[in-house]
């Protein structure tokens, strides 16, 4: 599934370019980590200005 | 040693063309070692590493791995490295060249989500390579041209990617 963000610098619609399995950090990640064992940290890149972002995916089965 | 082999590297990338290059001692980095991962991110380092396309590890080998600083640093950042490309530059007075830091430091990498080249410089012998003042005097079996070669193509291919390519298929 992909998703859609903004880029936080310059506003451009960024590209969906990667999901990545990573550690819970809060006790409510931990709990709610899935199948996969962790939770998806789905990452962002502007075409416009390059810029990198991310966020953590509440879809961690996916 | 060390530094000198880094100077060597900046001094190679400054004759490519549209490369802009920084070089990084992680002793000097203001992050607090009483922390680790990304709570010990440093914003300065993190916005340096979201514009980078790629970068280049030199790594000293200290008992055949890598320093704890290195890993320390490295750890405070993650998704400014995803598809990104990077290749390592081996240091030792041995004479494997940092072979088995570079070997050891390449699951580091995959798992920050970083894209690992098949070139690797190994500054072996590295006590008798530069002068006192940190000159290169002997740069046998040095490959620092072929591994920026490729170090370059996969930055500019990583960075159509991530620009362009959706995961999963088109948006």
């Amino acid at each position: 599934m992909t998703e859609t963000m903004r880029c936080p610098r310059c506003g451009a619609e960024m590209n969906h370019q990667a999901n990545k399995l990573v550690e819970p950090v809060t006790r409510e990640e931990a709990e709610a980590r899935g199948t996969l064992g962790g939770i998806l940290l789905a990452v962002f890149a502007c075409p416009h200005c390059g810029y990198v972002a991310s966020r953590r995916d509440e879809h961690h089965d996916t | 040693m060390s530094e000198h082999a880094a100077n060597v590297v900046v001094s190679q990338l400054a004759h490519r063309a549209d490369v802009e290059t920084r070089l990084i001692d992680v002793a000097a980095l203001p992050i607090r070692t009483d922390d680790a991962g990304e709570s010990a991110k440093d914003p300065e380092f993190a916005e340096t590493m979201n514009r980078a396309d790629a970068l280049v590890l030199v790594a000293p080998e200290y008992n055949r791995g890598y320093p704890g600083l290195l890993k320390h640093v490295l750890d405070t950042n993650l998704h400014e490295y995803i598809h990104k490309a990077v290749g390592v530059v081996g240091v030792s007075s041995g004479i494997f060249g940092g072979a088995r830091v570079i070997e050891n430091l390449l699951p580091v990498l995959r798992e920050l989500g970083f894209v690992t080249i098949f070139w690797d410089v190994n500054f072996n012998n590295v006590r008798t390579r530069f002068d006192a003042e940190g000159a290169l005097v002997d740069d046998s079996f040095l490959s620092v041209d072929k591994f920026l070669d490729e170090l370059i193509w996969m930055a500019q291919t990583l960075r159509y990617g991530r620009e362009n390519v959706v995961v999963g298929g088109t948006p």
